[in-house]
């Protein structure tokens, strides 16, 4: 049974990411990458690490509707055919190709990689020790790999603070010169 | 067939899946296929589930109009039974029978699919919440965890439902409840970790077993001399629970002054109640988890009582009880503000969440860590 979910989830996960960049709505594009988030969730869960897979749902809720808020917000909606230029890839020859070798080279490493290891299929990896005590986690998380963790928190705090700095000196400049400080909405009546 | 190993370590032996199906087990005839066991147990499971979500949802509209009119020096529904008792029941049967309309320039697929996805979020989070001591479906390590996590995922169904339903209105009521959600899941998330610290556990039952003793009542986490920064956190996470339930001051995505019914404005009928049962059904789920990390769980007078007789099924019951009306008296607050407060604006609302509950929740981890890890060793009463 944890096989046929396996593949199940796999296949929806493939299914949805491709419909992030298919669809020509939005909407459609944001629900798509919250099922394919969904369906990872549901693999971590397989796999034995429910805590992985809870903090995918709760992370990625919350984070997604943000994006939402900046489709709706940052594009204009109001232009069907602007929106349809600016959201959705049409499948091409080469765009076809150039997808199926980066497929191919990541199925390659893939099977390189579960050589290396010994054949481990989505059950086993569990025996073989998956975390998924919350202690476990806390303690590689606060010990083994503190500094990591931090550092990774540190770049996190950077970039919000870089991202608001740039956001708002764009928009004191641009307001000087009459705009709404919003490069989206230069050449849109207000 | 059974479950692979890790995921039937999820249900623990006692849960009550695995105890519908070991029933099962024992009474199944020959000719019925094994693959039908775990799905027949899912089913009764989900069907379990499902009736609790109904009875919170029907006493909640109960209750909800019956404490409002009180507070408006009315009586509310009195005609349908005794005091209107029986009134859940007539409107479910009136939303039944109602037209389910589809506006024209809708998006039909999202729009059907939103009030399932609300009401499954909810469903998923029952899971993990024991109704008594020996009565649940999941005993898992991460409890509180896996509630936040489903229930942070309704307002994905409130945004397509804004979404789809092609209405100004509704679309203002998503992005509402799209800010706000995760808005305040920040201070929500981060109130909880004071209890969490001081019971070292996201499971609810190792939670409730953490303020067992003192008469049932002088071990709750809520007191001062358990953790000072225990009451702010409460107050935070009480705060947070009204914004994320969308209950006024914070019915800011309905707001039905402004946006008629906000993101629920074009649906009707048996979808309708759908959302109304999601909004009942989470305001008691986030109440009975308050209850579980602030008021004790399954601990009060009443459960120490029945301990001391000894007859398991009496403890169940006890605890049972306990929970439920502390669940109740969640709601009764939670409706009781509402009839209170004025609703505040959506900038106040943002203000408040970020600039000011986040901040003080940090500050509330902040002081209780330092109590939890300096002073706590050495108070004798810990």
């Amino acid at each position: 049974m944890a096989e046929l979910l396996f593949y199940l989830l796999s296949l929806g996960a493939i299914g949805f990411g491709i419909g992030v960049i298919r669809t020509h709505m939005p909407l459609y594009s944001v629900l798509s990458l919250l099922g394919t988030f969904f369906c990872l969730a549901g693999i971590y869960l397989l796999a034995g690490f429910p805590f992985l897979a809870a903090t995918q749902l709760l992370v990625y809720a919350g984070a997604i509707m943000v994006l939402f808020l900046f489709v709706i917000m940052l594009l204009n909606l109001g232009d069907r055919d602007e929106l349809n230029r600016q959201t959705g890839v049409a499948l091409s020859g080469p765009r076809l190709a150039a997808a199926g070798i980066c497929a191919g080279l990541l199925g390659l490493a893939g099977l390189i990689a579960a050589g290396w290891g010994g054949k481990v299929t989505p059950t086993e990896a569990v025996a073989a020790g998956g975390v998924d005590r919350l202690n476990d986690i806390a303690e590689v998380l606060f010990g083994r790999y503190m500094l990591p963790f931090e550092a990774a928190s540190l770049l996190l705090l950077a970039t919000m603070v870089g991202v608001m700095s740039l956001a708002k000196r764009q928009r004191g400049e641009e307001t000087e010169a009459g705009d709404t400080g919003w490069p989206w909405h230069k050449g849109v009546e207000q | 067939m059974s479950l692979p190993l890790h995921l039937a370590a999820l249900a623990a032996p006692r849960s009550a899946t695995n105890q519908i199906n070991d029933f099962l087990t024992g009474v199944k005839p020959d000719f019925v296929p094994d693959w039908a066991l775990p799905l027949t147990t899912a089913l009764i499971s989900v069907g379990i589930a499902v009736a609790i979500i109904s009875l919170v949802a029907m006493s909640g509209t109960w209750l909800e109009r019956k404490v409002s009119g009180h507070i408006q020096c009315r009586y509310g529904p009195m005609r349908v039974g005794w005091h209107g008792w029986l009134q859940p029941i007539a409107d479910g049967v009136k939303l039944l029978l109602k037209e389910d309309m589809i506006p024209l320039g809708a998006d039909k697929p999202l729009y059907l699919l939103a009030p399932a996805l609300v009401l499954a979020s909810i469903l998923g989070a029952m899971a993990v919440f024991p109704l008594a001591p020996d009565f649940y479906f999941a005993d898992i390590d991460l409890g509180i965890f896996t509630i936040l996590a489903l229930t942070s995922t309704t307002t994905i169904g409130v945004v397509m439902a804004g979404w789809s339903s092609n209405s100004k209105w509704s679309l203002y009521g998503a992005m509402r409840e799209a800010a706000q959600v995760v808005a305040y899941e920040i201070p929500l998330g981060i109130s909880l970790l004071v209890p969490v610290m001081v019971a070292g556990s996201f499971n609810l039952l190792e939670v409730s077993n953490g303020q067992a003793g003192g008469f049932g009542v002088l071990n709750w986490y809520i007191w001062p001399w358990v953790n000072p920064f225990m009451g702010p956190a409460f107050l935070l996470f009480f705060i947070a629970i009204l914004a994320e339930t969308k209950r006024a001051p914070f019915d800011l995505p309905e707001a039905e002054s402004e946006l008629v019914a906000g993101f629920m404005t074009e649906y009707s009928g048996i979808r309708w109640s759908f959302f109304f049962m999601e909004e009942y059904a989470a305001m008691f789920l986030y109440c009975v988890v308050g209850s579980f990390f602030f008021f004790g769980g399954f601990e009060s007078p009443l459960t120490s009582l029945a301990r001391a007789t000894d007859v398991h099924l009496l403890v169940q019951v006890a605890a049972a009880v306990t929970i439920i009306a502390k669940g109740y008296a969640g709601l009764f607050l939670m409706m009781w503000l509402r009839w209170t407060l004025p609703r505040v604006r959506i900038d106040q609302v943002m203000t408040l969440g970020y600039k000011y509950l986040t901040p003080l929740a940090l500050a509330c981890v902040l002081g209780a860590s330092v109590w939890e890890v300096f002073l706590a060793p050495v108070l004798p009463w810990r």
